[in-house]
């Protein structure tokens, strides 16, 4: 139950996996997040911290159709983010524009840009370009990767191309990788798959059974971290794909979600199914070869990894987001819908 | 750059420029010469840059040292003409001569021919007339040859006779050196042919042989003969190859050093050059396995012999000599039996891998653990008391390594153990675990092998923590105390604190792995069994479906290894009725009868209100917590990670009413033989209810199957499984 105390709780009114930094905010630390309920009204939440930094304030509240299984800001644009939802028996994606003045509106309504509607199977996911304006966008189903152009004046969206991800090759998520625009990372069954945009083919993988998240370094280019269902997390330098740089031994039960924060090099937070969230600091210096993993072991296993795990949630924790703008604040959403945002101050200390 | 070391390295820079130039094995590596040593010393390589120079020269000095340094160039340049002009004409006049001598040789050759021709008959008629004579004396030449041979022979077989003979009157008049020198002449001879021909001879000369020997070693060590004769005696001894025994050689020194006072120098080298020879052989004899007992009786006898010319060549310093040596020999004996111990350790562990399937016994687990502990265990006290044995003789030279030896013992613990350690994690195959190559259905087949073994290190760790270490400091505290040639500020070598650390950590993986192992077989099943179907459009359950089996069946497997290998656990039946069985038990059945009752559109919210509510009025249910060493601990902690997976699994997926219900159904009929194998029921039944919970979330129309039919369908897959399977319940 350690750190419990120190964060500031939100309550959504139903279940909710996702919660989103809302990145292009440069004045406020907010995050948007969106509640995941079959039968009831789904809502999206407008969530900002107060500037004292003690409470989280709702600053807007809109309803959406459906559940929401994905959601994600737009890094650009403050008032635009994009959701995938479902109705129980098929899948939609769609981008979303907060209207201005919703604070003074009564019932604002999300106006809705442009539908990413060619997909057919279970979409999972969709990628807004992490570093900065690009009008691209991905959108993964089960089975393909999309790649749309998006023109937010014209409030339309088209399919710039498309590529199957191959046979028994069933999709589950993806991240793009803020170096290279033109770099995607997808994750599947047994493997990581890596996209080159501008052919729409496979590049490379690594072969890895079960992953369930991946996060690229915003900070260091060619690292990748994934998060797997029974075996931790795994840090790649992907240029040496065959085998991870770095172990950490994850969740006592799946480990859902890692994130790497922005700015301090190898800090990283991971969600999981024991409904804990767990900051580690597993930084890669040069002479991490993978090679040598065995002799760096001992050292590694003599300064704990692990530097907080807080564990004051009451169910699955599905929902993890750094804020870029104080990047020692994090948000995390468990699956009944409560959003807790804590500062990792105190462990800053120790880098 | 260059300009501040000039003046330092002035010289040694040209020289090495001169030489470098000359040996560089590739002339094109020469022009960077210049860039990389931009000094005034460059006119005289090959590489000289004359602007360069210039510009450096211009650069470096000032008027006056330009000026001096025209005049010196001028000086230079005119001695440099001279030197040519005068090569050139020494050159010149050899060439002359040379031209004249040719010419004198082209007019004294002329008639030589004709002289030459008449030589040439001449030595032809010579020739002639000697091969006449050679033919007409070959025959008599061959006879006498022939007969010279023989006669030869004759003297040698007679020498051979008479050689007991004559050894005999040599023993008479002590001519011993005669003696030697005849035996020593004729051996080539016995050894061709004295088994057959000379067989007497031989027999007789070599009693005479044994006559003179043991005289001559009479001589040797009677201290009235004179030091010349004993001397001699020695000398005589060892040409007659007489196995010479570091006595004699002794006996030699001490002779030979009153003879050649000088010579000690070289005597000690002698005496060294044996020792180290010595103790070569018994490094090399270490390196195979033998016993403390077959090293003691090598080292004995070195030891004596060492002191043995001790006494005679005391400045050799033998004993230290010696001392060093054996430390090496005895350090690396220790080692060795490390390794081997190791070794065999592994060996018997890789026993389990091999036959799980083939072998006939009935726990091969069991089996395995009771195999590897006695490896472990009887390994180490024969490794100790083996140890003991240097410590317990009164050798003077491991009485000096004591010290050492208690070291290297405890070291060598300290060693093997954390070795033991790796080796340990190398074959749960948590070391390999990220080898790319894992193949799916090869990774799985070889995971079944493996969890076996992995449970086995992990209870082995457990008892290598809690008995084997304990057994092992006490036989250290009792015979290997002490030590200390590391120096008190190291401590003791060996730290049993930190290796019941490593140990006891290394269990908790080993077991943390071996439930996830599991797990992850099970976690397999269940993603096929919820990523297959259509849930949406799900068919109404007709009965339990066989996932549930598959489930069992696995638990099954776990529940034979963990029965092999854990002890059972405490009962605790009292301590799950105190705590939170009856909330957990109340809590489920009522509330949910309850929640049925409700109608369509109130039902979701007030159900989710429900669930949070009875969370806050219920303790939290720990549902991870820590692995012990039982079989109940290690089967509930695999069940209850798989039903939180099951849960997980569930709420990725939405489900039509039929869809729910068959979840509800095999959860059902889960319950009772889940209880059966774990040791918390009140957390099962929690975890269960809340697949039911998540189920009942995620669908579209969550009506609960009518509690009679739920119990037909149920009796129903209970009947089947009777028939199928007569004797188990």
């Amino acid at each position: 139950m350690q750190g419990g105390s120190s964060g500031i709780g939100y309550g959504l009114k139903y279940q909710a996996r996702c919660i989103s930094d809302v990145k292009a905010d440069t004045d406020h630390t907010s995050f948007i997040t969106g509640t995941l309920s079959l039968r009831e009204e789904n809502e999206v939440h407008l969530i900002r911290l107060s500037s004292g930094g003690t409470e989280l304030i709702c600053e807007g509240l809109f309803s959406h159709p459906n559940e929401i299984w994905d959601l994600s800001s737009c890094p650009f644009d403050q008032r635009i983010f994009s959701t995938v939802f479902s109705t129980g028996e098929s899948y939609g994606a769609a981008i979303w524009q907060i209207p201005e003045l919703y604070g003074q509106l009564n019932s604002p309504q999300l106006e809705r840009i442009a539908s990413l509607d060619a997909h057919v199977g279970k979409i999972n996911c969709v990628l807004w370009w992490p570093s900065g304006r690009h009008d691209k966008l991905i959108s993964i189903d089960d089975e393909n990767l999309f790649l749309w152009s998006l023109d937010c004046s014209k409030k339309a969206a088209q399919v710039q191309s498309k590529e199957s991800s191959g046979m028994l090759h069933y999709l589950s998520g993806g991240a793009w990788d803020p170096h290279d625009v033109n770099a995607v990372a997808a994750t599947c069954e047994s493997s990581v798959q890596f996209w080159d945009l501008r052919t729409m083919k496979k590049t490379s993988a690594i072969e890895r059974a079960h992953i369930r998240n991946a996060n690229y370094d915003m900070k260091k280019k060619h690292i990748l971290v994934t998060a797997e269902d029974e075996s931790g997390i795994h840090i790649w330098d992907l240029r040496k794909p065959k085998i991870p740089v770095k172990e950490l031994p994850g969740h006592t039960h799946w480990t859902w979600a890692v994130t790497c924060n922005p700015e301090y090099d190898g800090l990283i937070l991971s969600a999981g199914t024991d409904s804990t969230v767990n900051l580690w600091l597993a930084p890669i210096s040069a002479g991490d070869e993978p090679n040598s993993e065995g002799i760096a072991e001992s050292p590694t296993q003599q300064a704990d990894p692990l530097l907080n795990s807080y564990s004051d949630y009451e169910d699955s924790v599905y929902g993890l987001a750094w804020s870029s703008r104080e990047p020692w604040i994090f948000a995390s959403l468990s699956y009944d819908g409560r959003v807790v945002v804590e500062s990792i101050k105190p462990f800053l200390s120790r880098k | 750059m260059g300009t501040d070391d000039v003046p330092l390295d002035d010289k040694a820079k040209r020289m090495r420029d001169l030489l470098s130039s000359f040996y560089s094995p590739d002339p094109s590596s020469t022009p960077n010469a210049p860039s990389k040593h931009g000094t005034l010393d460059a006119i005289n390589t090959t590489s000289f840059d004359p602007d360069q120079y210039m510009n450096l020269l211009v650069q470096k000095s000032n008027l006056e040292a330009l000026l001096k340094r025209h005049v010196e160039m001028a000086a230079e340049i005119k001695n440099l003409d001279t030197d040519l002009q005068m090569l050139v004409y020494e050159n010149y006049n050899k060439f002359i001569s040379a031209t004249d001598s040719i010419k004198r040789m082209k007019s004294n050759i002329v008639g030589m021919e004709a002289n030459m021709g008449q030589l040439l008959d001449k030595i032809m008629s010579v020739q002639s007339r000697s091969d006449g004579v050679n033919t007409s004396l070959f025959e008599k030449r061959e006879h006498i040859e022939k007969l010279h041979r023989t006669r030869n022979l004759l003297r040698k077989v007679q020498f051979i006779y008479d050689l007991p003979a004559r050894l005999g009157k040599c023993i008479k008049s002590e001519a011993y050196a005669d003696a030697v020198k005849f035996y020593t002449g004729a051996m080539p001879i016995f050894k061709a042919y004295g088994d057959s021909s000379f067989q007497d001879c031989k027999r007789a000369s070599e009693d005479a042989v044994a006559i003179i020997v043991k005289n001559l070693q009479g001589k040797l060590f009677s201290d009235s003969e004179s030091i010349q004769a004993r001397a001699e005696a020695a000398v005589l001894l060892k040409q007659l190859d007489f196995p010479a025994s570091v006595r004699e050689f002794a006996e030699a020194i001490r002779a030979y050093r009153i003879i050649f006072p000088d010579s000690g120098r070289q005597l000690i080298t002698l005496a060294q050059d044996l020792v180290i020879n010595h103790f070569e052989t018994t490094e090399q004899y270490v390196k195979r396995r033998i016993s403390s007992a077959n090293l003691l009786g090598v080292l004995r006898t070195i030891w004596a012999d060492v002191l043995l010319m001790d006494e005679v060549l005391h400045e050799a310093v033998l004993p230290d000599f010696s001392l060093e040596a054996a430390q090496g020999a005895v350090k690396k004996y220790v080692a060795s039996t490390f390794t081997y111990l190791l070794q065999d350790i592994s060996d018997v562990l890789l026993r389990v891998n091999v036959s799980p399937k083939e072998a006939a016994e009935e726990h091969p687990l069991q089996v395995a653990l009771e195999a590897s502990r006695k490896a472990v265990l009887q390994g180490s006290m024969d490794v100790l008391l083996d140890f003991c044995q240097f410590l317990d003789d009164d050798l003077g030279l491991l009485v000096k390594l004591r010290d050492f030896i208690i070291d290297w013992v405890q070291e060598g613990f300290q060693g093997f153990l954390s070795a033991l350690d790796d080796r340990f994690l190398l074959l749960s195959g948590r070391k390999n675990s990220s080898s790319p190559d894992q193949g799916l259905t090869e990774g799985a087949h070889s995971e079944k092998v493996l969890a076996g073994l992995v449970l086995v290190l992990a209870q082995l760790s457990i008892f290598i923590e809690q008995t084997v270490i304990p057994r092992i400091t006490e036989e250290i505290a009792a015979s290997f105390s002490g030590g200390g040639a590391r120096g008190i500020e190291n401590g003791p070598a060996f730290v049993p604190g930190e290796i019941c650390r490593i140990f006891r950590s290394a269990g908790e993986k080993l077991l943390h792995h071996y439930v996830n192992m599991r797990t992850q077989r099970v976690s397999a099943l269940l993603r096929k069994r919820f990523s297959t179907p259509n849930w949406v459009k799900h068919k109404e359950p007709r009965e339990v479906h066989m996932f549930v089996d598959l489930f069992l069946q696995e638990l099954k497997a776990i529940g034979i290894e963990v029965k092999q290998i854990l002890p059972q656990g405490l009962l605790r039946k009292h301590w799950r009725s105190d705590s939170n069985g009856s909330t957990t038990s109340s809590r489920s059945n009522p509330l949910r009868d309850d929640k049925m009752s409700r109608s369509n559109t109130q039902r979701a919210r007030s159900q989710l209100l429900e669930t949070h509510l009875a969370k806050l009025f219920k303790q939290k249910v720990e549902i991870f917590t820590k692995v012990e060493y039982t079989q109940e601990s290690v089967v509930t902690t695999i069940v209850k990670l798989c039903l939180k997976s099951l849960q997980e699994f569930v709420r990725l997926q939405t489900f039509n009413r039929s869809g729910f219900q068959q979840i509800q159904l095999d959860i059902q009929f889960l319950r009772t033989p889940l209880k059966e194998i774990v040791e918390d029921e009140a957390v099962i039944d929690f975890l269960l209810d809340e697949v039911i919970v998540a189920a009942s979330e995620r669908c579209l129309d969550p009506t609960p199957l009518e509690p009679p039919i739920l119990d037909r369908l149920i009796q129903a897959k209970l009947a089947k499984l009777k028939e199928q399977n007569p004797i188990t319940p």
